[in-house]
């Protein structure tokens, strides 16, 4: 049966769509605000017991002892899992690349501060608390390596003594003849670039609750999952378990970002339950367990980068060398985000060819794991300083060189040097409208004056491209096979009309739910409100990934009209054999089934369900009687790696331009936003106040990683950054208002023509306050190459330069 | 993150908060006033007391009373009820002003004007007005009430001079003295953040020169302190912002041992510390121009 | 330890407990009582998440014990809304979009609750000073600053400013 989803409004069964396109209130809200959701950690079991884990407080020792003794005479106490139980019960956790995951307690040594040593479930938090300091551990301290370039070298420590080195890879990928590029340039930009480990920290930890069956074998794991097929899959692994024994229940989750982590915990409550014979255990994350070794520490990256340059300021090639610091495994999939940038590596630039030299790099730091981006962040911060250097170079104001270089709305569909194919733009416009809304002629005079006056004002103009709809293709070359990511729903009618859509993720905060109620409602023309929308396991649910990878909005629209589409094809055999017509004479419109033009010959949306539940006996005998179908939908086209990862990876990209304007303090280094505008353009908007909500919300994030967040270690790889006191994410003071403009232009391959936008902003946001800020500083000859620009780097640079600020001025 | 088992007492008179203090080893013992300081360590278990004594029932500790030339706040006295008195607002501009600027109202609202001088964190703005306006703290103990001068009162990082078993029962803060230009900032990461520096700036203009000058850095080493140097280049001299800068380069010099941690390095702080005694020392000059007028 | 008998009135309710004195306020809301309405963040008082109103003020529901709030009255976000309809401020945070994960929305709303008990009309300033003591990570605050702006207007705000 084909199944036909529209791929605009204007395709959809109904004169005109009342609710899709629109910013309709959330159905996901009401439970929210009177604190009836039910998160993880609000989920009360039978006999349910509670989780503490011991950390280590060494980054890298020996264990010699394990002595729980003391703890298990704790009253309370009801069980307690050490190294040996990992051993005996599971298996090392899956890495990328593979083969540098460990289990889940440490078996014989420990490589970071805060990996779990013993763990111990007890009636409740307080008494578990109170019995994991009973733990003794001998450690025998080994040196610790937390720089990755000295973990390079031949006589390093070693993070894992068996691997032989430290290097988890190395190679490098090179897309046309970069070579000759760079040496057939005029002007070739070279910089070294840092940028520091900092992460999701979503407002909610992770916690699970986890259920060992000891007769059935099986496993049931309640928490704020992001991708529960997923994490269902990799516990099955760790435990040896066929996949159809592992259930996940996924909450509703305080946000995510990428950054929940949590697996490594999840398989110490899951072997405290086993232990326990079976009893529920709970374990709630702490803040402070999150910061020191949860899951959210991404993008610790040292990046030596240049692009060549023609004088009439093409650019002609990019070289991008990453040493990635991944920590000391490979389990929380970190090594994803250094192979992200492949679809989208010259960003929106016409750049014919690319070079990427990638070394992934094992340290004596916490895993490093996935952040909203996904690694594309650090990699067009890098990019847009380069631009604006070279611009720079060739006197040409840095809106005209991009504007030079941008990717012409003819050449789209345009295959990028990596291999990823971008599905349309029109980027010129947007960056059009990013300065008509700044008034950038304005700023840039302000900015003059500001200069004679001796003060540091900057302005940055900064484009990336946020690649939309993952596909496991794009991290091929960290070792992640296949292609083809799923998402299915399944959309019932009831003899009432009423219409509920199961789907298989759960709220995180982005309003897909909402989304589903206006699609199904402007497609059988009812109103939002019956529409329902549940969620189910994973043993129940259809195929299901869920939010990631800026995929879930598109995907699920997908899924939704393809499965009304498949409902709309049953109801009109029906209508069809009740009016005694050809079913190709039957159109849905409005809400009705009938003969276009035969007023007479018309029925209702739930009067075809009604008929179809209550009066099989009246069927055509080979129609299936529910009015039901299930679609899954996966992006079209997707093609497998090639030897150098190039794929057709990701479906859409969207494209952004932000222009910011920033005065540093010349004293104290301290940045004030003084204006953000933004145009962007993430093709079709299903629900424009969703969109600007998630654009919204990438800012903020993205002005965090620019200048506040940093996850600090010592020289012997102990956390510095470990409470909300020094892990500083932007309250309402740091956020400036943000003024914003949109401009569309649909995909040609996605349902309605969306495109993936949820990651968003922060593609954008860090380069351009950054370009920002070194615009500001390049009177003063000086330049911001680390991220967080923290007042104590800025300080150091305007030292730097010389305390010699002009006559009169302070 | 949850505290180790203690016992708690909640007393409603001081005479019994300092019997039960007496009963027991003053080293097992932590007094807990609005607490927005001391749960994060319970929490954490940094601080594992046998014994909490909770001093929030004891009303006698409570309050804002005017005195001759002084307001006398109680060590229980919230933030919040300082913000709201009246009586500070009009004797001491500049105790407001620092009231304010601490955290957020949900920590005001219960964190308490004792709990902050008693936990002498060197970054927190209620000990260097302390200090800058010559406070007078007053502690009850076994051998009867006993008054400390700020000065004498903040020792080192969350140190301070009361014996155990004495208990902080009121802050004195005298009246900013007429004609008196005054000012408080700070630099912090995020608004509301503990100070990375702060500096406080007192001084009056008779004849146009600077007299009883007072400068107070906070944030930036082991306690708010004055700087007699910095403020000995200030009186008797016109003001200028030359003459600031300078007093801005004494203090920098004489800076003993500045803080270096992930916020700020020793000499960053250093440096922020003549920048704030140069800008506090313009705006009080302001402040004082203006009253004078 | 000994326990300690507490009596708490909770929205409007009155409770009778036996708690150990560490059981923190937010524990004895969500675990005790089954309030789990109001989450938990940090654990350390800076995120602003569990905030509650105690004897109408707002305060971090961490940095309070049970014990402490014997014989006084409590405020939580299942307390707003009356039957059907919700509270004002909750309504315009749903009118707005202030909210996305809705993890930390009872703790901005607990707050402004206070703020807008005590002044109808508050300036920007003094909607910056309370936001600020809460995180969110979803909204860039944006969201809720104009929730907020709609909560003023539902509630007869941009009349003069009375102190209670």
């Amino acid at each position: 049966m084909a199944v036909d989803i529209p791929k605009s409004f204007e395709a959809l069964p109904t004169s005109s769509p009342r609710h899709i396109g629109r910013g309709r209130r959330r159905v996901e809200d009401p439970a929210l605000l009177t604190g009836r959701t039910q998160f993880v950690d609000d989920v009360e079991l039978p006999r349910m017991l509670h989780c503490a884990i011991l950390r280590s407080p060494f980054a890298h020792a020996k264990i010699t002892e394990v002595d729980t003794r003391e703890a298990e005479s704790l009253p309370g106490v009801v069980a307690i899992v050490t190294g040996d139980d990992a051993l005996r019960w599971s298996h090392p956790a899956q890495s990328s690349p593979e083969g540098w995951g460990t289990h889940c307690l440490a078996t014989d040594a420990v490589r970071y501060v805060g990996e779990p040593v013993a763990a111990v479930a007890a009636v409740n938090r307080y008494v578990a608390e109170d019995a994991i300091e009973l733990i003794t551990v001998e450690y025998d301290p080994l040196d610790a390596v937390t720089d990755p370039v000295a973990a390079m070298a031949p006589d390093s420590t070693l993070v894992h003594a068996g691997q032989g080195t430290n290097v988890m890879m190395d190679r490098v990928f090179t897309w046309g003849e970069v070579d000759q590029a760079f040496e057939a340039a005029d002007h070739v930009v070279s910089e070294k670039f840092r940028w520091n480990r900092m992460g999701a920290n979503p407002t909610e930890t992770f916690g699970c609750i986890c259920e060992w069956d000891p007769l059935d074998l099986s496993l049931t794991i309640r928490g704020s999952i992001q991708s529960p097929s997923m994490f269902g899959l990799g516990r099955a692994a760790t435990f040896a378990l066929p996949s159809n024994k592992v259930n996940i229940i996924s909450q509703p989750h305080g946000g995510s970002f990428g950054g929940k982590g949590g697996t490594r915990g999840t398989d110490v409550t899951c072997l405290l339950s086993r232990k326990a014979d079976g009893r529920p255990v709970k374990w709630i994350e702490d803040r402070i367990e999150y910061l020191t070794a949860g899951g959210s520490q991404a993008w610790d990256r040292h990046y030596q980068a240049s692009i060549s340059v023609r004088q009439d300021g093409t650019v002609t090639g990019l070289r991008v060398g990453l040493i990635d610091d991944l920590g000391a495994t490979g389990e929380a999939y970190g090594a994803i985000c250094a192979a992200k940038p492949l679809a989208a590596f010259t960003g929106p630039y016409t750049i014919p060819v690319a070079e990427y030299d990638l070394k992934l790099v094992a340290t004596n730091k916490v895993p490093s794991g996935p952040y909203r981006g996904m690694g594309p962040p650090p990699h067009f911060f890098v990019l847009e300083q380069l631009m604006d250097l070279a611009a720079r170079r060739l006197g040409m104001d840095p809106a005209e060189f991009r504007r030079k270089n941008f990717i012409p709305n003819e050449a789209f569909p345009y295959t990028i040097p990596s291999g990823n194919e971008y599905d349309s733009g029109n980027y010129e416009e947007v960056l059009n409208q990013a300065l008509a809304l700044a008034d950038y002629p304005a700023l840039r005079s302000a900015q003059a004056e500001a200069r004679q006056e001796g003060r540091l004002v900057g302005i940055g103009v900064a484009s990336a491209i946020e690649p939309g709809v993952f596909d496991w293709n794009a991290y091929a070359i960290v070792g992640m096979p296949g292609t083809g990511v799923p998402e299915g729903a399944t959309v019932s009618i009831d003899i009432m009309g009423f219409i509920t859509v199961r789907v298989g993720f759960s709220l995180e905060g982005q309003g897909q739910y909402t989304l589903i109620s206006q699609l199904v409602s402007d497609y059988f023309g009812t109103d939002p409100e019956m529409v329902r929308v549940v969620y189910l396991d994973t043993q129940s649910a259809p195929p299901s990934f869920g939010p990631g990878g800026s995929r879930l909005g598109v995907a699920i629209t997908g899924a939704v009209l393809g499965a009304c589409d498949r409902i709309r094809t049953k109801a009109c055999r029906v209508v069809a054999a009740l009016m005694q017509t050809e079913p190709e004479n039957i159109v849905l419109h409005d809400g009705l089934f009938g003969i276009p033009g035969v007023p007479e010959a018309q029925m209702s949306v739930s009067d075809v369900a009604g008929t179809m539940l209550a009066r099989s006996d009246l069927l055509p005998p080979d129609v299936d009687p529910r009015p039901e179908a299930t679609h899954v939908w996966t992006a079209p086209g997707r093609t497998p790696a090639d030897e150098e990862g190039r794929a057709k990876s990701y479906l859409t990209a969207a494209q952004a331009v932000h222009v910011v304007q920033v005065e540093i303090d010349r004293e104290t280094g301290f940045v004030e936003i003084q204006r953000y505008c933004l145009a962007d353009d993430c093709g079709t908007r299903l629900n424009p106040a969703t969109v600007e909500g998630q654009t919204d919300g990438s800012v903020a994030q993205g002005i965090g990683a620019a200048l506040l967040e940093e996850y600090s270690f010592d020289e012997d790889g102990q956390p510095q950054t470990t409470t909300f006191m020094d892990y500083l994410m932007p309250t309402v003071y740091e956020i400036p208002k943000v003024e914003k403009v949109a401009v569309v232009t649909p995909s040609p391959f996605t349902p309605l023509g969306a495109k993936g936008c949820g990651e968003g902003a922060i593609h954008t946001t860090p380069a351009a306050v950054l370009c920002a800020i070194n615009d500001a500083l390049a009177p003063i000859g000086q330049m911001a190459r680390e991220v967080p620009a923290a007042p104590k780097r800025l300080w150091e640079l305007i030292r730097a330069a010389g305390d010699t600020p002009e006559d009169g001025l302070i | 993150m949850k505290p180790a088992p203690f016992e708690y007492a909640a007393p409603p008179t001081l005479d019994e908060a300092l019997a039960i203090l007496s009963e027991n080893d003053p080293d097992e013992v932590k007094i807990l006033a609005g607490g927005q300081s001391l749960m994060p360590l319970l929490n954490m278990r940094l601080a594992r007391p046998e014994l909490l004594l909770d001093l929030t029932r004891i009303d006698e500790l409570g309050g804002v009373r005017a005195l001759d030339s002084a307001v006398s706040i109680g060590a229980l006295a919230t933030k919040r009820d300082v913000e709201d008195s009246s009586l500070v607002r009009d004797r001491n501009p500049l105790f407001m002003e620092s009231t304010v600027m601490i955290g957020h109202p949900q920590i005001r609202n219960r964190g308490t004007v004792g709990g902050s001088m008693v936990q002498a964190d060197p970054a927190a703005e209620y000990p260097a007005v302390a200090v800058a306006l010559g406070a007078e703290l007053v502690a009850r103990g076994p051998g009867g009430e006993r008054v400390i001068e700020a000065d004498d009162f903040f020792i080192t990082y969350l140190t301070t001079s009361l014996e155990p078993g004495e208990i902080l029962t009121e802050v004195r803060v005298p009246d900013l003295p007429a004609g008196t230009g005054w000012s408080i900032q700070e630099v912090a990461r995020r608004h509301g953040d503990f100070a990375i520096v702060g500096a406080v700036a007192m001084l009056r203009l008779e004849s146009g020169v600077c007299v009883d000058p007072r400068i107070v850095i906070f944030g930036a080493s082991d306690r708010a302190r004055r700087h007699p140097e910095a403020e000995a280049l200030l009186a008797g001299e016109r003001p200028s912002a030359a003459l600031f800068e300078s007093a801005g380069q004494a203090v920098a010099q004489s800076l003993e041992d500045p803080t270096d941690d992930v916020h700020a390095s020793a000499d960053y702080r250093r440096d922020l510390a003549r920048v704030l005694c140069a800008r506090t020392l313009s705006e009080a000059m302001e402040r004082a121009e203006g009253s004078g007028a | 330890m000994a326990l300690c008998s507490i009596q708490v009135n909770v929205n409007g309710t009155n409770y009778q407990s036996v708690v150990e004195p560490r059981l923190s306020l937010a524990d004895f809301l969500r675990h005790e009582l089954g309030l789990t309405g109001t989450h938990v963040g940090c654990e350390h008082g800076v995120c602003g998440i569990c905030n509650v109103l105690v004897d109408g003020r707002s305060v971090r529901a961490c940095l309070l014990l049970a014990v402490q709030v014997d014989g006084q009255s409590v405020e939580t976000v299942e307390g707003l809304a009356e039957g059907e309809k919700l509270h004002p401020i909750q309504q315009a945070f749903m009118d707005e979009q202030g909210l996305q994960c809705g993890f930390c929305t009872p703790g901005f709303i607990m707050s402004l609750k206070e703020l807008l008990d005590c002044n109808p009309s508050p300036s920007e300033d003094e909607i910056k000073d309370v936001l600020g003591g809460s995180i969110c990570r979803c909204t860039g605050y944006a969201g809720i600053l104009r929730a907020v702006q709609s909560a003023v207007a539902k509630m007869g705000g941009g009349q003069p400013s009375s102190a209670d």
